[in-house]
């Protein structure tokens, strides 16, 4: 180094600053502490920058530009680091394990998985208190609605009771419970009808296994729902509801 | 600053110092004004996206002074000097006669210097960073950035001697 190079070294070099640090200058700067000459033009150089960056960082800046950048911020999105998001995310599946936990520990309530007596009763009686059951056959032909009903998959093969045989029948329809075909055969008793009513006796059939508590028995069990009484009965594989809007007794001519 | 700052935190420490880059750079108040918002702007939409929290300070400086670039692109060609050439031009002003000076005229002659050279001696003098950070904020080689810085100061010394000069009393200043 000689002292043309250690100069323009320095004529970069801010006093007060990390410049120090870097070995470039540090040489430098020794250099300039041996010589006379140069450490004379090194202290009025540095005198001289140092009062022109006193006039740079004596730039007025606007009173109110702070509060104005602050009041004009935009939506400043959500910063969420990676650790963060991990933690949450633990957090949530903690939390799901938890609720887990609870619901497994808990002790078992009845089973109900809805294929029982009661509730495949309560269906029908629902379906024909529903502004009446539509039909998809209508026909008073018995034997129709036995191909009928057999064609689609439901159960034409069914005995009817002795006393229904001789009321005539309007139609009939399938219905699915549980994955199965029902079979809903309508009749008509005799007795005035609500205009538009086509029927006011149903006969449902369906398999025997469908229900995990049918009747063993073809003794009619009778039971009321709403204004509807019905009468449930098993013979061979298949169990039986009829159902009628009435008391009991009407529905006992049936047998 | 290491930690994470809020964004009023970050105006307070930031918005200063920013303004003054930005002002020795335009020259005008409201050039400034809109700079240097527009830098805590574009912060507050993608300052998340930074990593390294410690380098909000030059993340900040680099956003402006690329704000300023989109500004005053321009075609022109800067004229190219080795400092060897220069140096033996400075002239010297004793700190004394820099004394008499005062901000804007310092900045008015920055603003007559290659623009080039402006960014540079700006943060030479405003700024405390390393050489490096300077580089990194002006997206150009460390060599490269103290040449800048040497040319600069050249020409800004040797406008200010101008200035300084009896003649530039009389009414014969560049302005």
């Amino acid at each position: 180094m000689n002292t043309q190079s250690a100069r323009k070294i320095l004529l970069l070099y801010r006093p007060g600053t990390a410049d120090a640090n870097e070995p470039e200058f540090a040489e430098a700067l020794d250099f300039a502490r041996q010589d006379e000459n140069l450490h004379r033009w090194f202290g009025e150089h540095c005198a001289t920058q140092e009062v022109i960056r006193s006039r740079f960082k004596l730039i007025p800046v606007p009173e109110a530009l702070r509060e104005q950048i602050i009041s004009e911020r935009p939506w400043q999105p959500l910063i969420v680091s990676k650790r963060e998001v991990f933690a949450l995310a633990g957090f949530v599946a903690a939390v799901v394990l938890v609720c887990f936990a609870l619901l497994w520990s808990r002790p078992p309530s009845p089973v109900n998985t809805g294929d029982n007596l009661a509730a495949f009763q309560s269906r029908m009686v629902s379906t024909v208190l529903r502004a009446y059951p539509a039909m998809d056959l209508v026909t008073s032909d018995l034997n129709q609605i036995r191909a009928f009903l057999t064609e689609h998959s439901a159960h034409g093969d069914y005995v009817l009771p002795a006393g229904l045989g001789q009321v005539a029948a309007t139609g009939c329809a399938t219905i699915s419970w549980h994955g199965k075909q029902v079979s809903m055969i309508c009749f008509k008793s005799g007795r005035p009808l609500a205009p538009g009513q086509t029927s006011d006796v149903w006969l449902f059939v369906t398999d025997r296994s469908s229900l995990s508590d049918a009747p063993a028995g073809d003794q009619p069990q009778i039971a009321s729902f709403n204004r509807v009484t019905t009468a449930c009965w098993t013979r061979g594989d298949k169990t039986y509801v009829l159902a009628a809007e009435g008391n009991e007794e009407f529905l006992r001519n049936y047998f | 600053m290491a930690a994470k700052l809020d964004f009023e935190s970050l105006v307070a420490c930031y918005y200063k110092p920013l303004y003054q880059f930005a002002y020795s750079l335009t020259r005008t108040e409201s050039d400034a004004c809109d700079l240097t918002q527009q830098t805590f702007y574009v912060w507050a939409t993608k300052g998340h996206q930074l990593r390294d929290q410690s380098k909000v300070k030059t993340w900040l400086f680099t956003t402006l002074h690329r704000q300023f670039l989109e500004i005053r692109r321009r075609q022109t060609r800067f004229p190219h000097h080795e400092l060897s050439d220069v140096e033996d031009e400075l002239p010297v002003i004793s700190p004394q006669l820099a004394s008499q000076l005062d901000s804007m005229q310092v900045v008015r002659a920055l603003g007559r210097v290659d623009e080039i050279y402006q960014a540079p001696v700006a943060l030479f003098y405003l700024q405390d960073c390393a050489y490096k950070d300077i580089a990194d904020i002006l997206g150009v080689p460390l060599g490269t950035v103290k040449s800048r810085i040497s040319r600069g100061l050249a020409q800004l010394r040797k406008l200010l001697a101008d200035d300084l000069s009896p003649e530039s009393n009389t009414g014969t200043a560049k302005s």
